[in-house]
């Protein structure tokens, strides 16, 4: 690693942390002050959360590449999570079971080619 | 004899943490392959992901400088990536105790870890909340460190060996997403905004925008469910 290419490594690290950090700590004074007035914090606090999660779980479901049997594989393990959450409510289990769809269809779509 | 005492609520966070682990582990193996593919030796690619921990930024900036970019362009660019996780901070604030722990723990701030905290927080008591996301930013930051120098030694090894565990393993991200916010499904206002946002961000990284994409998508969503108010 060069210097110039390790000083770029620090400046992106540090960047990002700060990003990461600065306006969590901001949020947190100013919500601190907001209670010290007896304001309820803003309702858009509560709602990017959520959409955020949501917003993720479109981009991370895209496949890359993208196929037929790709987008199947998705489309299967993403309705065989959703069915075991909605039959244990519980964090592990619904995931280990749409991995593991998932992983069936992408199997059998190789060992069908 | 001196022994290690974790508390309850870090290793509740460590165990919650799994499933970000197995949809790193993969990810953060091939980026070390890359890495030193790219001439990095497998020290530096382990202080790469340790520093930056932003697995986006750190593939293009890798790619950049394999690629022959400066270091600067390179910089920037990861930089520019990385700006999505200013909303995150602020959106987990009114969750968390002042802590000066904190101040470390926004490190661990990832996408996958601000979606486990966001939809986590609200049930670990208050007193307790800070020692679990401990766990949780631990757990997921040293398993894509781990990740890393595993792929740097040996990672070209275990992809041949077992290429369609590196295929599925990733699939743990988006079923997480899935289940942290399936408990919102039962409001039709939430289902729409979410709905649309997922949509929308599904759209935007199909035209390989994931990154401007993800605030915007998120965007719709809250114009849905403020226009169905």
């Amino acid at each position: 690693m060069t210097t110039e290419v390790a000083i770029a490594l620090l400046i992106v690290a540090s960047g990002t942390f700060l990003m990461r950090a600065v306006p969590l700590h901001w949020m947190q004074r100013h919500l601190s002050r907001r209670s010290e007035q007896s304001a309820p914090p803003p309702a858009w606090l509560g709602l990017s959360g959520p959409l955020l999660i949501a917003a993720l779980l479109g981009v991370s479901s895209v496949p890359s590449p993208p196929s037929a049997a790709a987008w199947g594989a998705v489309a299967v393990g993403l309705t065989v999570t959703a069915l075991v959450w909605w039959r244990y409510r519980a964090l592990g289990i619904p995931i280990l079971a749409g991995v593991l769809s998932y992983g069936v269809v992408i199997w059998l779509a190789a060992a069908l080619v | 004899m001196t022994s290690v005492i974790i508390l309850p609520s870090v290793r509740l966070g460590l165990r919650h943490s799994l499933p970000i682990v197995s949809g790193y582990m993969p990810v953060a193996v091939a980026f070390g392959v890359i890495a030193t593919q790219a001439g990095l030796s497998p020290l530096a690619a382990t202080l790469v992901s340790t520093l930056m921990y932003s697995g986006a930024s750190q593939f293009l900036f890798i790619a950049l400088l394999a690629n022959g970019a400066s270091p600067w362009l390179a910089a920037a660019l990861a930089l520019l990536i990385n700006l999505r996780h200013i909303v995150y901070g602020p959106s987990l604030a009114a969750e968390l105790p002042c802590h000066p722990r904190l101040r470390w723990l926004a490190h661990g701030l990832t996408d996958e870890v601000f979606a486990l905290a966001s939809a986590g927080l609200t049930r670990q008591p208050w007193a307790q909340r800070i020692d679990w996301l401990t766990g949780v930013a631990l757990g997921a930051w040293s398993s894509w460190v781990a990740g890393t120098l595993i792929g740097s030694l040996a990672g070209e090894w275990l992809t041949s060996h077992w290429p369609l565990l590196a295929q599925v393993l990733p699939f743990a991200l988006p079923a997480l997403f899935l289940v942290l916010i399936a408990p919102r499904f039962g409001s039709k206002r939430w289902s729409t905004a979410l709905t649309i946002a997922a949509i929308a961000g599904a759209l935007f990284a199909a035209f390989d925008l994931p990154n401007l994409g993800l605030p915007l998508a998120a965007l719709c969503g809250a114009l849905a469910y403020w226009r169905l108010s």
